[in-house]
C-alpha cells in the first residue's frame, strides 16, 4: 500500500499488492518472464549441449559501450564459464521463475543477462526503450514486488525455519 | 535514517534511468533528427547526421540508475533488519 498524505501527487493513491488481481498478474508477469529465459535456455541445452560458443564471441563483440571493457574481457577469459553458463543459467532462471523459488536471486541473473542483451545488441533504432530494456526492467519488477510470493514457492520457503532464523535470506527469496 | 536512503535511492535511481530515457529522448527529438540514438547515413554509408547523446551515455546512465538499485540492495544487506520487515508477506518492498 503506498499512502504519503505529505505528497498530493500520491495522495488517496492505494495499490493493495496483497488484492486478488494484483497478485494474479504479479505471478503470471512472473511466470511468463520465467517461460521465456527457460525457452531460450532449454532450446540451447537441446541444440548445442551445455558448450554456447556463440556466448564468448557475443561478449568479445561488445566494443564501445557504456560497460566499457568488461564485456570482451570476460569473452576472451571467461570463456569456459560463459559457453556452459549461458544455456545452464538461463534454464534455472527460469525455472526459478516458473517456480517463484529464489525469484529475488534468479532475478537479479536475469538482470545481469539482460543488461549485456541491451547494451550488447544496441538495438536503438526505435529509441533507447527496446524490448530488450522492457525485459530488464520485467527482471527488476520481480525484485522489487518480491513476485515469488505470489503464487509461487517462495511463500512457502519464507516460512521455514532457516528462514526464520535468517530473515535476510527473504532478500534472495521472495 | 532508513527513510532517507530508501528515498534517496528512489529519487537517485528513478531520476537517472529517466534522465537517460525520458529527458535526453525528448533533447534528441528537440534538436531534430536522428530522433534516436542511432546515426543516419546515406547510400554510401556515410555519416550524416549523429544523435546528440551518444547510446554509450545514455545507455551508461540507465545503467547507473540501476546501480544505485544495486547498491541500495546491498546496504538492506548489511544492516540489520528492522521490526517492520520481519512481520509477514503483506509488507512486500522490503
Amino acid at each position: 500500500m503506498s499512502y504519503q498524505s505529505s505528497n498530493p501527487l500520491v495522495d488517496e493513491v492505494e495499490f493493495a499488492l496483497d488484492g486478488p488481481w494484483a497478485a494474479y498478474w504479479i505471478a503470471f508477469l512472473r511466470v511468463v518472464t520465467g517461460w521465456w529465459f527457460f525457452h531460450s535456455g532449454i532450446t540451447k541445452v537441446i541444440e548445442s549441449g551445455f558448450s554456447y560458443t556463440s556466448g564468448p564471441g557475443y561478449m568479445r563483440g561488445m566494443t564501445d559501450t557504456a560497460l566499457g571493457g568488461i564485456p570482451v574481457w570476460m569473452g576472451n577469459n571467461l570463456a569456459w564459464l560463459i559457453e556452459p553458463g549461458v544455456p545452464l543459467f538461463e534454464t534455472l532462471i527460469g525455472l526459478a521463475l516458473i517456480a517463484g523459488a529464489f525469484t529475488r536471486f534468479a532475478a537479479f541473473g536475469g538482470v545481469i543477462f539482460m543488461t549485456l542483451f541491451w547494451v550488447g545488441n544496441a538495438s536503438f533504432g526505435h529509441g533507447l526503450v527496446n524490448s530488450d530494456l522492457m525485459g530488464l526492467l520485467l527482471f527488476v519488477t520481480m525484485i522489487v514486488l518480491a513476485a515469488g510470493r505470489y503464487y509461487g514457492l517462495d511463500a512457502i520457503i519464507e516460512k521455514l525455519d532457516v528462514v526464520e532464523r535468517h530473515p535476510k535470506l527473504r532478500y534472495l527469496l521472495g | 535514517m532508513t527513510d532517507i536512503i530508501d528515498k534517496a535511492a528512489m529519487a537517485l535511481s528513478a531520476g537517472l534511468m529517466l534522465l537517460g530515457i525520458v529527458v535526453m529522448g525528448l533533447l534528441e527529438i528537440l534538436v531534430g533528427a536522428p530522433y534516436s540514438p542511432v546515426p543516419i547515413t546515406n547510400e554510401a554509408g556515410d555519416v550524416v547526421a549523429s544523435p546528440l547523446f551518444s547510446p554509450q551515455l545514455r545507455t551508461g546512465v540507465v545503467l547507473a540508475g540501476l546501480a544505485v538499485l544495486g547498491l541500495y540492495a546491498a546496504y538492506k544487506v548489511v544492516t540489520p533488519l528492522g521490526e517492520e520487515t520481519r512481520t509477514g508477506h503483506e509488507t512486500v518492498a522490503d
